[in-house]
């Protein structure tokens, strides 16, 4: 069954738009390809798609290389904000971008969320 | 990123346009290549060796550079006879050739002027020995076919290095590199 671009965009749209603190999400191949984004203006959706992929990528090769295990996901804390990358199956990787003032259990309870709604759509 | 050498071979012969007659040329003149090879090596190697970095590289380990001048010479006969017609186990040469300037540290930006040396002055000594225009366009081309296989094996074993180290998928690999440059 052919994967709905329709339905991932309107998944992330909800999580965007419903979730306090959330700036951007998106989902993209383990290629680096865009499948679906709700980014914020100015963003290049082609080039977070390709960063995105790399930078889980190369987590799991830390995980796997400095045995860490199988890796959850990427967390990265900047003074503005958070970008987390988690991986969504096998054929996608799912990033969120949130806001410095979002408290963070609620977020990866959010992100666990919407994970699971993604999951059927590409399943 | 793995190169087929014969695929790529035949991808540069079409593109800089080495024709049969060109082979024939080259073939026809390989006595004069292996004649004359001896003073393109000099000129190849007295180019690099003006440059202090490629100096220390060159004179690295004893003997090495008696040991680059001796393959250069048999890479500048080969070049007129065409070992296998320009074939499989050419191609496969030029490859091995191309990842040893890669372990050794001699980079593109060397290889570039000094083979442009060569090519030069292999022109010249054409002229001066009454050879006609058609060899010298026929080396000329072969020369940049080799060339090519040098700069690859650099794009190459550094993508293959990155690909190894940090588990992307070369199309992934290839992404990166068109939005950076995009970007910069």
């Amino acid at each position: 069954m052919a994967i709905s671009t329709e339905k991932l965009t309107n998944i992330l749209q909800s999580f965007v738009t419903s979730t306090t603190d959330i700036q951007g999400a998106a989902v993209v191949t383990p290629d680096g390809l865009p499948l679906a984004a709700s980014l914020p203006g100015g963003m290049d959706e082609e080039r977070v798609s390709a960063m995105s992929a790399a930078m889980l990528s190369l987590g799991d090769r830390i995980g796997s290389e400095l045995a860490r295990g199988g890796i959850d996901r990427i967390f990265v804390e900047g003074d503005k904000g958070y970008g987390i990358l988690t991986s969504c199956g096998e054929d996608a990787v799912f990033l969120v971008l949130a806001d410095k003032a979002a408290k963070q259990g609620l977020l990866m309870l959010e992100i666990k969320r919407t994970l699971s709604e993604l999951k059927a759509v590409l399943m | 990123m793995s190169l087929e050498p014969n695929e790529f071979m035949s991808k540069m012969v079409s593109r800089i346009g080495l024709t049969a007659d060109d082979r024939k040329v080259l073939q026809s003149t390989a006595d004069w290549g292996l004649e004359i090879a001896p003073e393109m090596a000099d000129y190849f190697y007295e180019y690099l060796g003006r440059d202090a970095e490629m100096s220390a590289i060159l004179n690295e380990s004893e003997g090495r550079i008696h040991r680059l001048r001796e393959t250069f010479v048999d890479w500048f006969h080969e070049m007129f006879t065409g070992m296998d017609n320009w074939g499989d186990a050419y191609a496969e040469r030029r490859w091995r050739i191309g990842l040893i300037h890669v372990r050794i540290g001699i980079g593109p930006q060397h290889v570039v002027p000094a083979m442009a040396v060569v090519v030069h002055e292999a022109g010249k000594r054409a002229q001066t020995d009454g050879k006609n225009d058609q060899l010298r366009d026929a080396l000329a081309k072969i020369c940049m076919v080799d060339l090519a296989f040098i700069e690859q094996a650099y794009i190459e074993v550094s993508s293959a290095a990155v690909l190894k180290e940090t588990g992307w998928s070369e199309g992934l690999f290839r992404r990166l590199v068109k939005t950076g440059a995009t970007a910069m």
